[in-house]
């Protein structure tokens, strides 16, 4: 052991010996020394990738601005640097939480932050994304902290503020454009003066709904409309359908008319033509004709009819000739009956 | 060699002593020197500065906007509705020795806040009805809030940028009721829509209806006028014409009308005074 020991304690002995001319060693000393000091020197060398900016600041206070690219500042701790990248537009969400950006993309609602109080004091749901950027690093670095959480309480309560002033129907429709941009106009009217130098890019509304325990009512309104509507197409229908037909109804109903109109004058002309050739042959033998057609006339209709002739002379008296109950007389065989 | 060592050695206590002496103030903080515990100076602008070492040492502040975020209080408006108001606040140490001094660090800043802006929100929200406060007072509000709250925080070297009302939302037994309501309105707006349609319809179809008795009416007018004409020209197609012998007309008229009566079966009673039958009594 004790031999173990002071071999141990030679060498190191020798060791020591040694290190003093190592260090000492005026070359040596001065290549480490110009080495050393030149890597203080390079410490100071740093790059700016091309969406940042390099704020350096000396013994602590902001001097100057750096540009993307490879760059200079004195060393540590006389200068610092930091690079806010400044042209990364960020993002944060009002009423749900982007879980996994997919796809597909996954969604958390968040009913305590998304619901909200409207004007005339309806609560409506609204989610909306607000993207900011930095555009002074100075005051962005300087003024504020918890930039994230700056942008989202102030986007939050801009957000129900504008949504406040409104009255449901309008939040819910027509006011979505107005929303938004009343919203990125107060946002960014309050970081400026938090002195943020933060830049809302925009204000996008994803969505504006009633409530969950309201929905279906909503949606019910929704298809009173269609109905509304429905009903007033249905009735034109029926306008489009009836109309048409009442017209051609009538077309008939006057060219009926017309067609009965015409068809009295031409049986007026017929039967006078017809009349006045035969009043034109009569006038040459008045008597005859007349005597001739009232024969003919009779010739045609009496054999047909059951005669009862009666001479007046004898019998004064109709009545009593009358063959009251004998209707054998009244139904005296013709010659159409019998057959 | 001698002289070598001897400067490292200088180096090294320069850097030592200037270690001890020298700090920086980041263009984030403000700072203030205490001797023996007891506030000498302070330093609101960033920059190297010395102290003396042993004796003195240094506290920082935070110089950017600090957050003040309270827990949502319950609040009753002028017209005795609750509502639960949640709030933020942006402050700054602006006096960083009275900072110290009265209320020493962030914790007690919290505390301190804490009485004066919930205080303050507190008045200033019970003097507006609800819907007040939820719209057009809103901006005002939070102006009136943020100036007084600011006027007292200055007593601790404290200044209030804004009192902001993140959220005001009701009770959850409130909500309830909103929702029923807004059912309710919803209801009546639906029901109103389709009785709109209805009547809208009922509109439509009785016009069309009137519409229809119109047209066949004008077309009966039509109808009943040229039916006439025809009658009328008829008329007096024959009249011109029978007019020329109207004896003649009306025996050859009367034949024409005996023959379309005395159809079949007809009984006739024929008197032998006749001028049919008068060649049956006197041959």
């Amino acid at each position: 052991m004790p031999d173990y020991y002071d071999e141990e304690k030679e060498k190191i002995i020798n060791l020591a010996e040694k290190i003093p001319k190592l260090i000492f060693s005026k070359k040596i000393f001065g290549i480490i020394l110009v080495l050393v000091i030149a890597l203080y020197l390079a410490s100071g060398i740093f790059i700016v990738a091309p969406d940042e900016q390099g704020v350096v600041r000396r013994f602590g206070k902001f001097v100057r601005i750096e540009s993307p690219g490879l760059n200079y500042h004195l060393p540590y701790p006389i200068e610092t640097v930091v690079t806010p990248a400044v042209t990364r537009v960020k993002r944060v969400e009002i009423g749900f939480r982007t879980i996994s950006p997919g796809p597909p993309v996954r969604y958390q609602k968040l009913p305590a932050e998304a619901l909200m109080l409207t004007g005339d004091e309806n609560i409506v749901s609204a989610e909306a994304i607000v993207q900011y950027k930095i555009k002074d690093p100075v005051g962005y670095l300087f003024n504020i902290i918890l930039p994230e959480e700056t942008v989202k309480n102030a986007a939050e309560a801009a957000l129900r503020q504008v949504i406040g002033e409104r009255k449901i129907d309008e939040a819910l429709t027509v006011g979505k454009y107005e929303i938004q941009e009343g919203t990125k106009k107060l946002l960014q009217d309050l970081l400026d003066s938090y002195k943020s130098g933060i830049f809302v890019v925009a204000v996008q509304l994803q969505d504006v709904n009633p409530p969950n325990e309201v929905q279906e009512a909503f949606k019910d309104v929704a298809s009173a409309k269609e109905d509304k509507s429905k009903y007033i197409n249905q009735a034109q229908g029926y306008e489009n359908d009836l109309i048409p037909k009442a017209r051609g109804e009538a077309v008939q109903i006057t060219k009926e008319a017309e067609g009965y109109k015409i068809e009295r004058i031409k049986k007026a002309e017929g039967d006078v033509a017809k009349f006045n050739s035969i009043l034109t042959e009569y006038k040459k033998g008045e008597y005859i004709t007349q005597a001739r057609l009232y024969l003919e006339t009779m010739e045609e209709i009496l054999p047909n009819m059951n005669k009862v002739i009666v001479d007046l002379k004898e019998n004064q008296s109709l009545i009593n000739l009358l063959p009251l109950g004998d209707t054998s007389i009244l139904t005296a065989p013709s010659k159409e009956v019998a057959k | 060699m001698k002289k070598g060592t001897l400067l490292i050695i200088l180096i090294v206590v320069i850097l030592f002593l200037a270690n001890l002496s020298l700090f920086i103030v980041d263009e984030t903080k403000q700072a203030i020197v205490l001797q023996f515990g007891k506030p000498i100076r302070a330093i609101k602008e960033p920059g190297l500065n010395w102290k003396v070492p042993f004796i003195q040492n240094v506290v920082f502040f935070e110089d950017r906007l600090l957050v003040y975020d309270a827990a949502p209080t319950e609040i009753i408006t002028k017209d005795k509705k609750t509502l639960i108001v949640d709030n933020y606040a942006r402050w700054k140490i602006i006096d960083p020795l009275e900072f110290l001094q009265t209320v020493h660090d962030l914790i007690g800043a919290q505390a301190r806040l804490d009485d004066i802006i919930y205080s303050e929100l507190r008045v200033d929200l019970g003097l507006f009805d609800m819907s007040e406060i939820v719209s057009e007072r809103r901006e005002g509000i939070m102006k009136r809030v943020t100036e007084i709250s600011n006027e007292k925080a200055n007593t601790y070297g404290i200044e209030i940028i804004d009192v902001r009302i993140k959220r005001v939302d009701l009770p959850p037994e409130n909500e309830k009721y909103i929702f029923d309501r807004m059912k309710a309105e919803r209801e009546r707006i639906a029901k109103q829509y389709r009785a709109e349609g209805q009547e809208e319809s009922a509109k439509i179809i009785a016009e069309t209806e009137r519409e229809k008795t119109v047209i066949l009416a004008e077309a009966y007018k039509t109808a009943q006028t040229l039916k006439g004409e025809g009658e009328a020209e008829a008329i007096k197609i024959y009249a011109e014409s029978f007019n020329q012998d109207p004896e003649f007309y009306k025996f050859y008229r009367t034949l024409e009308a005996y023959r379309k009566t005395f159809i079949d079966k007809t009984t006739v009673l024929l008197s032998t005074d006749s001028d049919f039958l008068k060649y049956l009594s006197k041959p």
